[in-house]
């Protein structure tokens, strides 16, 4: 039966490329794409003041190298064209009067319009603005006074784990769990709707094939691929984006095989549900690529989701093992801090084989 | 082309869809139930995120900082610890991601000196929210600051200073709601109109009925056609509730909603286009599903919908000029929020057009090749 499986596989190339290749595929484009700050973001300046103090501000804005003035408009109505049209997504203007209030030891008023339809870009872009337009201050504050200058508390950060904030180093350990609950569900649940489709499951039906053993049959291949996916994809991480290893490999290996386990098991269990294959496909879709990006913690913070979302999250199993694959890799974090996330798994991993033990009983009866 | 032809080929379409009650319901998920949840819940902003604080001052101006980083809606501080081996726990364990040590003689050195210093231990695996958090800390730290002096009485010396005014535009309060909702249903549209069409097309292949199709008086354009139409129908149809689901959910709708069908239809049309390219170069119903997925994913996250273009790397950047996805997902939010119409927005609608046309004229060419 496994054999008969592996040589299924192997007569269709194109299907063993995707498995083996797109994995690779996602986990590049994503540790480069998945950002949220920028580089040279254009902007538009409309300058009424035409004085030494405004074309310094505009200098230091063009200077932090996060934003580039590439438009001078001469208007307001200009500024709002530039916005609506989506050429830029902040301007600043600077109004008539600017040095003169600051001449006068007063505090000078400029404005920014940031463009809000893209709200983490305007988060970020609404914080650029407010820290480039504070050192700004301090440096005429600089000027002005003579001796020390009251600057109140400094929140001095020391990052743990990812001291330079690299987006790669947060993406990749999370990306593995992603990888691993898209391909081997999806793969074992078209290989055994395949059979059901044609028909040819009946066969397996009448054989002396046991069920289990024509689930085991099914399954034990992909667990291999699934496998030297994981390998392939740690590997990539490791020497290509330079992640850290700190924790232990046991550990790691522990928890990703009852992880790989467990995703075929959810593959089995959505091909005891699914008739045809498009309707597997979009079935593993919803239950399992979308949640395990969305809900897992691998981009966005689940506590910041409302409670019944935070519940939510718990059926699915990348959560998991995301906190295994992170502790691991970052913290260096071993079995006394990961034992429950690994006992979780393995509990999941025993419910999905019975409901789909249940249900393809039920069939075959 | 025969106008009667078409049709009977598009009915046949449309009955074997209805056929399948739970694709039905998967799509219809998609489109209203996943994006409710996303709009409901995803977001990098904080809220209440648990937070330590390790107060060695224990001074007004030690417990009116905590206080406030208690009270900010970023942040909930839950833990307490007593010495920085018990903060360090905190962050190994995951309970808390982020600490704020206070050091002693924290208020004298601010009243003495006007500055003093903190230190914010922050769990750097999530970059994008430990950036966001050191963010909000320092804001609440210089606000608590000033509450101190306007307390004592205390001014600043008058020195020139400069105010920003930062107003957003379009989503003033930078919610990010809007954004996810309609990106989502970007998402979906694009995702149900390159699977369905390549799973039909390909069906036809597999079990041999497309020979039939072909040595029946029906064109290949029409074929195409027949399976082009009802996906168009679904997608546009399925945009109703989606749309109303995004009203639910407070996001304006400023623009023309023909603009907004125009557009859409064009997206169904080139995705449509994209699902029948896959259905030409596959040989079975697994490739077709295996290369439209996962050759979905990476245009997915390409085309702007998770993370900015602005933000990739330029090479990235280039890519994503590719996918009709992108020009949609940057058009609908200007639909919805500028009120943009094609005036606007008509560079989008033509790269979308002539990205659906290359498609097809792709697949059409690759079609024929394979069958004569």
């Amino acid at each position: 039966m496994i054999r008969k499986e592996f040589r299924e596989i192997r007569r269709d190339p194109l299907t063993l490329w995707i498995a083996a290749a797109v994995p690779l595929v996602f986990l590049v484009i994503f540790a480069y794409a998945l950002r949220i700050d920028f580089d040279e973001m254009p902007m538009a300046v409309l300058d009424l003041d035409r004085s030494r103090e405004s074309a310094e501000l505009i200098d230091m804005f063009g200077n932090t190298g996060d934003f580039a003035v590439r438009y001078r408009p001469g208007t307001e109505r200009e500024v709002g064209h530039l916005l609506n049209g989506g050429q830029i997504r902040l301007a600043l203007v600077i109004p008539r009067g600017f040095a003169r209030e600051l001449a006068a030891g007063r505090t000078a008023t400029v404005q920014t319009l940031i463009d809000g339809t893209l709200p983490s870009t305007g988060s970020v872009i609404r914080n650029e603005v407010e820290a480039v337009t504070a050192t700004y201050g301090v440096r005429l504050a600089g000027r002005a006074a003579s001796g020390p200058l009251p600057v109140g508390p400094v929140v001095e950060a020391r990052v743990w784990y990812n001291p330079a904030l690299r987006s790669s180093t947060f993406i990749v350990p999370g990306l593995f769990s992603v990888i691993l609950m898209a391909f081997p569900p999806l793969l074992t649940a078209l290989a055994v709707v395949r059979e059901k489709e044609s028909g040819s499951v009946e066969q397996i039906y009448v054989s002396p094939l046991r069920p289990w053993e024509f689930i085991a049959g099914k399954m034990l291949p992909y667990v291999a691929i699934a496998f030297l996916e994981l390998a392939s994809v740690v590997a990539v991480g490791l020497w290509g984006f330079g992640i850290p290893l700190r924790g232990s490999v046991a550990v790691l290996a522990l928890g990703s095989a009852v992880y790989v386990f467990c995703t075929v098991g959810i593959g089995v269990l959505v091909s005891t549900v699914a008739r045809t294959q498009v309707v597997a496909t979009l079935l593993a879709l919803v239950i399992t690529v979308m949640p395990s990006f969305l809900f897992s913690g691998f981009l966005f913070p689940i506590t910041s989701m409302p409670p019944v979302v935070q519940a939510y999250t718990h059926l699915f199993p990348a959560r998991h093992f995301n906190v295994v694959s992170r502790g691991v890799f970052l913290k260096g974090v071993g079995l006394r801090e990961l034992w429950p996330q690994i006992a979780i798994l393995g509990a999941y991993t025993a419910v999905v084989f019975t409901v789909a033990a249940l249900r393809f009983r039920k069939k075959v009866v | 082309m025969s106008g009667g032809r078409l049709w009977a080929a598009v009915r046949k379409e449309f009955r074997q869809i209805a056929r399948d009650p739970v694709l039905l319901i998967l799509v219809l998920w998609l489109y209203t139930i996943e994006v409710a949840i996303c709009a409901y819940s995803l977001s990098f902003d904080l809220r209440d995120e648990p937070v330590g604080v390790l107060d060695l001052d224990r001074s007004h101006a030690s417990m009116e900082l905590a206080d406030r980083l208690d009270r900010a809606d970023a942040f909930a501080v839950q833990f307490h610890p007593t010495s920085e081996a018990e903060a360090r726990g905190l962050l190994e364990s995951g309970d808390a991601q982020l600490v704020l040590l206070i050091p002693r003689r924290y208020e004298e050195r601010l009243a003495r000196t006007g500055r003093a210093d903190l230190q914010l231990l922050v769990e750097g695996t999530n970059s994008i929210m430990a950036l966001t958090a050191l963010g909000q800390a320092r804001r609440i730290a210089a606000r608590s600051w000033r509450e101190l002096l306007r307390e004592n009485g205390i001014l600043l010396a008058e020195v020139p200073a400069v105010e920003n005014r930062v107003r957003v535009w379009y989503n003033p309060d930078l919610r990010f709601v809007f954004e996810q909702v309609l990106n989502s249903i970007a998402l979906a549209a694009y995702m149900v109109a390159v699977i369905i069409p390549a799973a039909l097309i390909v069906k036809e292949k597999e079990s041999g009925t497309i020979e039939q199709l072909l040595v029946s008086p029906l064109r290949p354009t029409e074929l195409v056609l027949a399976k082009t139409i009802p996906m168009l129908v679904i997608g546009l149809l399925a945009l109703g509730p989606a749309m109303l689901l995004a009203r639910v959910f407070g996001v304006p709708f400023r623009g023309q909603p023909l603009t907004l069908i125009l557009m859409s239809a064009a997206l169904l049309v080139a995705a449509t286009g994209t699902g029948v390219l896959i259905a030409s170069l596959v040989r079975t119903m697994q490739q077709a599903l295996l290369v439209a997925f996962f050759v979905l994913f990476p245009v997915l996250f390409l085309s702007g919908t998770m993370t900015p273009v602005e933000s990739m790397p330029r090479p990235l950047q280039l890519v994503s000029a590719l996918s009709p996805l992108r020009y949609y997902a940057q058009s609908l939010p200007a639909i919805a929020l500028k009120g943009s119409g094609l005036g606007a927005l008509w560079p989008d609608l033509l790269a979308i057009l002539g990205l659906g046309s290359v498609l097809f004229g792709l697949s059409a060419v690759l079609f024929r090749r394979r069958l004569v």
